[in-house]
């Protein structure tokens, strides 16, 4: 029995052990939870200080002589202070200067491309449209997205105008959470799809090969 | 008591959950034992995801991330060994990162399979360089040099010497970026690979995950994309390579179908329980 039949096997085992808690708890399902709890904290466990202290930190520094990372370094070990309570406080100096690098780099960036350039997509395609049909699409997009923001918009009283509007703005967001339904149904159904393959087309194909 | 003449729609709100599950599993199983071969339209975005593969020239090299885990495989595997096939089927190549722990042992294994059906090498066709620390960073530092994001490969061996990276190390030399995504990668991959170096992107997106990417392929900050289990089958059916995608579908289409009917069964349920109930009161 090569290895691959072997973990196709074992995994198959462990699919239907985690299944048959869609009929109730049981001792199957809670081994096979823990298991996969298990092996996943150990495998990311090595994966990290491997990938992140080893090839990182280590091997630059002590073999390749790259002392420019040292700072860094400290730095990192600065947030291991968060495990002693009495000098915890230490760890806000990594903190402090991982969130005041990374705000940096983010706000700019975060404004730029999920802000003004989605703001700019939602006007300007209404007004450049090359067809009727794209003129239609892009004016309802622009419609709803001004909906929705008079929905969002607490500082007045939803009353007259602006309640009719914000009623609008709650049918638009309806349909963008029963799209986002019907996709996330479609997702979990394919979790179930590649299961299911995995039983009817990769076990069988291991069973064969321990028969023979 | 329950309303004379009542059960019946009472019962259907109140359907042992494990019925519904045996029904939803009937739906999916069947077809994948006997597949009826439903039609599979092919979206706009799904064609734009196609075009831009096609777009690049032979001979070039893109860069695709394997951005998941085990937990969505599934979905995305499809989209992964279809981008691959196409690539390697028009004699593109290909230099894969992940920016997933997980991800690492995926991309190994879809490369593989990939490249063996083509009779790639590695190395001169394609390269995997492995799992680096922080998304972010590892998409910012590319743009100024992929070989010191990855000074070596998955394997040790060192970025410099391979032969499908001379002449490639920015996203200036890279005509397009691919990402098979499970989160918000796509969003990320378009703010710093995109915008911050006008990189050309395309994402395979999980299906949860499409919704929230819709947007920056309407603003064309993504050049195409594939939305789940459907959008892996249209881009299949585009390269011409039925795979697990297009095998998929038409369990997909039949589970769709039994759950709008028990959405529409209990709601009905609901709503004759509602009227019955309303006739008690005024009598």
């Amino acid at each position: 029995m090569s290895a691959t039949d072997a973990g196709v096997i074992v995994a198959a085992v462990l699919t239907l052990a985690i299944f048959s808690f869609l009929y109730r708890d049981n001792p199957f399902y809670r081994f096979a939870e823990s298991l996969l709890v298990g092996v996943s904290a150990g495998y990311y466990v090595v994966h990290y200080f491997d990938s992140g202290v080893v090839h990182k930190f280590w091997v630059p520094v002590v073999q390749q002589k790259q002392f420019w990372l040292l700072p860094g370094g400290l730095l990192g070990l600065l947030m291991l202070a968060r495990l002693w309570p009495r000098v915890q406080w230490i760890s806000r100096f990594a903190i402090a200067f991982y969130v005041a690098a990374w705000s940096g780099y983010l706000i700019p960036s975060v404004l730029q491309e999920r802000i003004l350039k989605q703001v700019a997509g939602s006007l300007l395609p209404a007004a450049g449209s090359a067809s009727l049909g794209a003129f239609l699409g892009a004016a309802l997009v622009l419609c709803g997205v001004v909906a929705i923001l008079v929905y969002f918009y607490f500082s007045a009283e939803h009353r007259g105008l602006a309640g009719r509007v914000s009623r609008v703005g709650i049918l638009v967001l309806m349909l963008g959470f029963g799209a986002s339904f019907g996709y996330t149904v479609m997702g979990r159904l394919s979790l179930l799809i590649g299961r299911f393959q995995f039983l009817f087309q990769d076990l069988p194909a291991s069973l064969r090969h321990l028969s023979h | 008591m329950a309303p004379t003449g009542s059960a019946w729609h009472e019962g259907l709100s109140r359907v042992d959950r494990r019925v519904l599950f045996l029904a939803v599993a009937a739906a999916v199983a069947l077809p994948l034992l006997f597949p009826l071969n439903l039609p599979i339209r092919i979206s706009q975005e799904a064609r734009a995801f196609h075009r831009e593969m096609e777009g690049v020239a032979p001979g070039r090299v893109i860069l695709l991330s394997f951005d998941y885990e085990p937990d969505t495989m599934a979905e995305l595997d499809p989209m992964s060994l279809a981008v691959l096939r196409h690539a390697f089927g028009r004699g593109v190549r290909v230099v894969a990162m992940t920016t997933y722990a997980g991800g690492v042992g995926i991309a190994e294994r879809i490369l593989a399979q990939a490249a063996a059906e083509a009779g790639k090498s590695y190395g001169t066709d394609y390269a995997f360089l492995g799992y680096n620390p922080d998304y972010s960073a590892t998409m910012l530092r590319i743009g100024e040099s992929l070989r010191g994001a990855y000074p070596t490969d998955n394997y040790g061996r060192p970025t410099d010497e391979l032969p499908l990276l001379q002449g490639v190390d920015r996203y200036a030399e890279i005509p397009l970026v691919v990402t098979i995504s499970a989160s918000a990668l796509s969003e990320y991959w378009v703010i710093w690979a995109g915008g911050k170096y006008h990189a050309r992107i395309i994402a395979g997106n999980t299906a949860i995950q499409a919704v929230l990417i819709y947007p920056f392929l309407q603003t064309g900050q993504l050049a195409g994309m594939l939305g789940g289990l459907k959008g892996a089958a249209e881009y299949e059916r585009l390269v011409g390579r039925d795979g697990a995608g297009v095998r998929g579908m038409d369990a997909q289409s039949l589970a769709h179908f039994l759950i709008v009917l028990f959405i529409l069964l209990g709601n009905l349920g609901y709503l004759l329980q509602r009227r019955v109930r309303a006739r008690e009161t005024r009598v």
